[in-house]
C-alpha cells in the first residue's frame, strides 16, 4: 500500500504537468479577456492611441512583409539550390536575427543605420536619417521578421522534385517561368506558411522598434508600442490592442492550420 | 541526326560516348550503373560535361572547346523520366500545352492527345491517372512541344505487365512516325524489338556496341547483351 502511493502520483505526474503548463499558457489569455467588458473594448479601440498605432501597424508590416517576399524569395531559392559555404554563411546569417534578443537588433540597427552609426555618415549625405522614422520601423521588422518566411521558404523550394524542373527546362521554360508555374505553386504551402509567421512577427516586433524607431505616436507607435504606452495612462486601449492582437495572431493559426493541411493534401493528388 | 560526343565525370564514374543517332527510334541498353541516365541528363544539359560536342540537326547545342552550352530550354531536346515528372499541380491539359503556350499549341495539343486517347482525361490531375494513362501524358506532353529530339528513360518499366503490353505497341508506332532521333533507355528485349531500330550497348560508361537489331540478336557483343537476348528460363 505505502509503495503504491507514490508510484501512483509518479504515475499522474505526466499529465499534471502538462496541464499546469496549459494553464500558465492560458490563464493570461483568460484574465485579458475577462478583464476587459464589451464596452472597454469599443472605448479602447476608438481611443486615438489605438486608431493611430493600428494604422501605422498594418502600414509598415504590409510594407516589411513585401520586402521579406520580394528579397527574402531570391535568396531562399539561391540558399535552396546552390548548398556549399557560402550559402551555409548566408544560413547563419539569416538564423540569428531569430535567437538574438530584440533589444541587442534594436542597437545594433541603431550602430548601423543611426546618425554616427556605420552606414551614417553614407546615409546623411544622401539626405536620410533614417532612426525614429516610419522606415526605421520597417527596417527594425524586415531584420527580425525576414529571417522566418527565408527559412520556410528555403525548405519549402529543397522539397522540390528537381526532375520536375528539368522537364519543364527540356519543354521550352526558362527560369522565370519554372519557377512561377513549377517551383512556386508547388511550394506554395511553406512560402505561405513563411510569409504568415513573418508578418506575425513584425506584428508583435517590440524591442528593436523601441531601441531604433522610438515610439511617436503616428509615426513609430505600432500596437505593441501603443498597449506600452497607454500602460501609463489609459488601460483600456492597451486591452483592447492586446485582445485585437491576440485575435489575430488566432486568426494566423487558424489559416496556417487550415491551409497547410489543405495544401498537403492538393499537393498529393 | 544527332551527334553526340561526350566526356563526363561524376562522383568517380566515368562516362566516354562517342555516337551519331539517326532519325527514328534507337534503344539504349546496360547493365544498371553503365551510365544510361547520366547519358540522357548530359544530352538535356542537366549535368555537367567535362569535355565534348552535342550537334542535333546541324545545330551546336554543346561544344565545350568553344565553350558553349545552350541552356536546357532552347536545346529543344524534349525529356521523359522513369516517373514521367508530370507536374501534379497542372491537370493533363495544361500538363501537355506547358511547352506550347497560346491558341497554337493548344491545338496541336489537342491533335497530339487524340493521337494518344487522353482527351476525356483532359482536365484530371496526374494524381488522378493510372500509370498507363501517366505514361501517354508524359508522351504527349514531350511531344507537343516539337522537340528536334527525344530522351525516354525507361518509358515502360513503371507499368504493370498488360498495360505495358498495350502502351509498347503504341509508343514504338508513335516514335517510328515522328521523323526526329529519340533515345529510349530500356531493359527488356521485348521493347527494344517493338522499336525495330538500331540497338546502343553502354557498359561501364563506354559504348560496347551500337548497330543494326538483328546484328546485336544474331551475335550479342557481351555477356550482359547475351542475357539480354535470350529469354531467361521460366520468363515468358
Amino acid at each position: 500500500m505505502s509503495e503504491r502511493a507514490p508510484s501512483r502520483l509518479l504515475a499522474l505526474f505526466p499529465a499534471l504537468a502538462a496541464l499546469l503548463l496549459l494553464g500558465v499558457l492560458a490563464i493570461p489569455l483568460v484574465a485579458l479577456v475577462l478583464s476587459t467588458a464589451p464596452a472597454d473594448l469599443v472605448a479602447g479601440l476608438r481611443h486615438p492611441l489605438a486608431l493611430s498605432a493600428l494604422r501605422l501597424s498594418l502600414l509598415t508590416t504590409s510594407l516589411s512583409l513585401g520586402l521579406t517576399l520580394l528579397l527574402g524569395t531570391p535568396l531562399a531559392w539561391w540558399m535552396a539550390r546552390h548548398p556549399g559555404p557560402a550559402e551555409r554563411v548566408a544560413a547563419t546569417l539569416v538564423q540569428l536575427p531569430i535567437v538574438v534578443p530584440p533589444a541587442v537588433s534594436g542597437l545594433a540597427l541603431l550602430l548601423a543605420f543611426g546618425r554616427r552609426g556605420l552606414l551614417g555618415p553614407l546615409l546623411d549625405q544622401a539626405g536620410w536619417a533614417l532612426p525614429f522614422t516610419t522606415a526605421a520601423v520597417v527596417l527594425a521588422e524586415l531584420f527580425v521578421s525576414a529571417p522566418f518566411y527565408v527559412q520556410s521558404a528555403v525548405a519549402a523550394f529543397r522539397r522540390l522534385d528537381e526532375d520536375l524542373l528539368w522537364a519543364a527546362g527540356s519543354l521550352g521554360a526558362g527560369p522565370a517561368r519554372r519557377f512561377f508555374r513549377v517551383a512556386l505553386p508547388l511550394s506554395r504551402p511553406g512560402v505561405v506558411t513563411g510569409a504568415a509567421l513573418s508578418w506575425a512577427r513584425a506584428l508583435g516586433e517590440f524591442g528593436a522598434t523601441l531601441m531604433f524607431a522610438g515610439n511617436l505616436q503616428g509615426r513609430t507607435q505600432t500596437l505593441p508600442l501603443a498597449i506600452y504606452s497607454a500602460l501609463e495612462t489609459d488601460l483600456r486601449p492597451a486591452k483592447a490592442l492586446s485582445i485585437l492582437m491576440v485575435a489575430v495572431a488566432l486568426a494566423v493559426l487558424g489559416l496556417l492550420g487550415r491551409g497547410t493541411v489543405l495544401e498537403a493534401v492538393r499537393a498529393r493528388t | 541526326m544527332l551527334e553526340l560526343e561526350l566526356e563526363v565525370v561524376r562522383d568517380g564514374f566515368t562516362l566516354e560516348v562517342q555516337l551519331s543517332l539517326a532519325r527514328g527510334p534507337t534503344a539504349l541498353v546496360g547493365p544498371n550503373g553503365a551510365g544510361k541516365s547520366t547519358l540522357l541528363r548530359a544530352i538535356l544539359g542537366a549535368v555537367p560535361v567535362r569535355r565534348g560536342r552535342i550537334v542535333l540537326e546541324r545545330r551546336t547545342l554543346l561544344d565545350t572547346s568553344r565553350g558553349l552550352s545552350l541552356p536546357t530550354e532552347e536545346r529543344r531536346v524534349a525529356w521523359v523520366p522513369q516517373e514521367y515528372a508530370l507536374f501534379p499541380h497542372l491537370s493533363v491539359l495544361e500538363n501537355i500545352t506547358f511547352g506550347t503556350p497560346g491558341r497554337a499549341g493548344l491545338a496541336h495539343a489537342g491533335v497530339v492527345m487524340d493521337q494518344l486517347g487522353l482527351g476525356p482525361l483532359a482536365s484530371r490531375k496526374p494524381g488522378a491517372l493510372s500509370g498507363g494513362e501517366r505514361q501517354k501524358v508524359a508522351l504527349a506532353r514531350a511531344l507537343a512541344a516539337e522537340p528536334r529530339a527525344l530522351l525516354l528513360d525507361e518509358p515502360l518499366a513503371a507499368l504493370d505487365a498488360d498495360t505495358r503490353e498495350a502502351t509498347r505497341v503504341l509508343l514504338a508506332d508513335t516514335l517510328r512516325r515522328l521523323a526526329i532521333p529519340s533515345l529510349v533507355v530500356t531493359h527488356e528485349i521485348r521493347d527494344v524489338l517493338a522499336l525495330a531500330g538500331p540497338v546502343v550497348l553502354l557498359e561501364a560508361g563506354r559504348i560496347r556496341s551500337a548497330g543494326a537489331l538483328d546484328v546485336f540478336r544474331a551475335s550479342p557483343p557481351s555477356e550482359f547483351a547475351r542475357s539480354l537476348v535470350t529469354p531467361r528460363a521460366g520468363g515468358v
